[in-house]
């Protein structure tokens, strides 16, 4: 499965990366590719590559505050959840994701 | 689908703060360092001044200025562009009429849904299309939030303001310890998120009369790094590990931060063992908080950690309910915490993880 995303979060310097890495770690165990931009207080890093949100089958919104470019996502599935829940539940997220593409 | 709206609320507030701390930082540092060297703020330009009486002018004008960005930012995260005149305008009229922060607030919530109102439901003719969003949304929801701000809202708003800032004013000791107490808890628990924030505008609101709770809450947020740190060492004296090898790591940046009054470098080992930390963190700030208001120790800066001592009434007073809350912090950590090995690296595998609340997932 291909998952992109945006993780931010409120202070934008903290629950942000650390959201991302969470992310990252559980679907790579599951055997998932996965792209993770962040906006943090710096701004956009690690951009999604246009061509990643074209063969993506879902975006994980992990995201506390307003973000920018959701509308690359217009014909997309978005699952969208508070940074808290990345971090703290990231293989059970991921698990529900799985269950949730399967329908 | 009503836990959805309650989300999307939280939300326009937090997105709002998330603009917020940079500017109260960037503006806090400037009154900090301006006061260190004693700026004055001035209020005449023609005369010469001094740098650091620009600083602290520069200060102390933007930090009367956070109705405005708490507007605007949540009339913007709601409504997107058309919200931003709207938004700015009511943070404007806000601190026109003395309804401050909480009129900022308020008014921000009303300003963007009624520039989405207007985004959505205003249709015009073809050849008015170019002016819709430049002079008819605009120009109707400034309108609107004007006889909102000055007829509706704004007045009780001020009065209540009012009625907060008198009863502040004339706490006797008790009553203000306790009110230390609730500060230095609630700035505390959330390790600098929106709590913490909520704290922080609520305090600039209250302009000099906030100047004694700030003190408690510069000294709330430094009380986990400053408390884990004394437990760090405390677990070398009493031979008890409670810090695993990548804590220890953790912490060597933490301190440093915290010492910024920047609480977020604890992160990681808040996150691997939450529930003790909170427990933790809210007495430190509650001993810390308690004393810090009973001695009597003010600030006007709302940043700065360490450095804001200089700006401070009673700095002695200060720094020691700071130690005497860190001290606290770091006693009950390192009573709570359990024993670890040095070289546990603290994954969670999936069973130890919390079930996820499907009311807060949103699939679409």
């Amino acid at each position: 499965m291909n998952i992109i995303g945006i993780a931010a979060c409120t202070a934008g310097i903290a629950h942000t990366y650390i959201a991302k890495e969470k992310l990252i770690t559980a679907a790579k165990n599951a055997g998932h590719n996965i792209h993770i931009e962040t906006q943090g207080t710096i701004g956009v890093q690690d951009e999604i590559p246009d061509e990643l949100i074209k063969s993506a089958d879902i975006v994980i919104l992990a995201i506390d505050v307003k973000v920018s470019g959701r509308e690359r996502f217009a014909d997309k599935k978005i699952i969208e959840v508070p940074t808290e829940i990345a971090i703290k539940s990231p293989n059970k997220l991921i698990k529900k994701i799985e269950e949730a593409i399967s329908q | 689908m009503k836990m959805f709206k309650l989300i999307a609320l939280k939300r326009h507030a937090l997105t709002a703060i998330s603009y917020l701390i940079p500017i109260v930082v960037s503006a806090g540092f400037c009154l900090a360092i301006g006061s260190l060297f004693g700026g004055q703020v001035m209020n005449s330009f023609h005369d010469d001044f001094r740098l650091v009486d620009a600083l602290s002018t520069m200060g102390v004008l933007v930090l009367g200025m956070l109705p405005v960005v708490i507007s605007t930012g949540i009339s913007y995260s709601i409504a997107d562009k058309p919200g931003i005149a709207p938004g700015f305008l009511t943070g404007l009229i806000a601190i026109n009429i003395g309804a401050g922060f909480i009129g900022g607030f308020i008014g921000g919530y009303i300003a963007g849904y009624i520039a989405l109102l207007l985004r959505e439901k205003i249709k015009v003719p073809h050849w008015a299309e170019g002016l819709r969003p430049v002079l008819i949304i605009p120009l109707l929801s400034a309108f609107a939030m004007g006889l909102i701000m000055y007829y509706v809202v704004g007045t009780p708003i001020a009065a209540f303001t009012e009625l907060l800032m008198n009863y502040l004013k004339n706490l006797n000791t008790s009553e203000k310890i306790v009110y230390g107490l609730i500060i230095g808890v609630l700035s505390g628990i959330d390790y600098g998120g929106p709590i913490n924030k909520t704290v922080v505008m609520f305090l600039l609101s209250l302009g000099p009369n906030g100047y004694e709770p700030m003190a408690v809450m510069i000294l709330a947020s430094m009380v986990t790094p400053f408390g884990m740190t004394i437990a760090y060492f405390m677990q070398k004296i009493f031979s008890k590990n409670i810090y695993t090898h990548n804590e220890v790591e953790t912490l060597k940046a933490a301190f440093p931060m915290g010492v910024c009054q920047i609480t977020e470098g604890c992160y990681p080992i808040i996150f691997n063992d939450l529930l003790r930390c909170l427990i933790a963190t809210g007495v430190g700030g509650a001993v810390g908080g308690a004393i810090s208001m009973a001695c009597g120790s003010a600030t006007p800066a709302p940043a700065g950690g360490l450095f804001a001592m200089v700006t401070m009434v009673n700095p002695i007073q200060w720094f020691i309910a700071l130690m005497a809350g860190s001290l606290a912090t770091a006693i009950i950590l390192f009573v709570l915490k359990k024993r670890v090995n040095l070289d546990d690296n603290n994954e969670l595998t999936i069973d130890d993880e919390k079930d996820i609340d499907l009311d807060a997932i949103k699939i679409s």
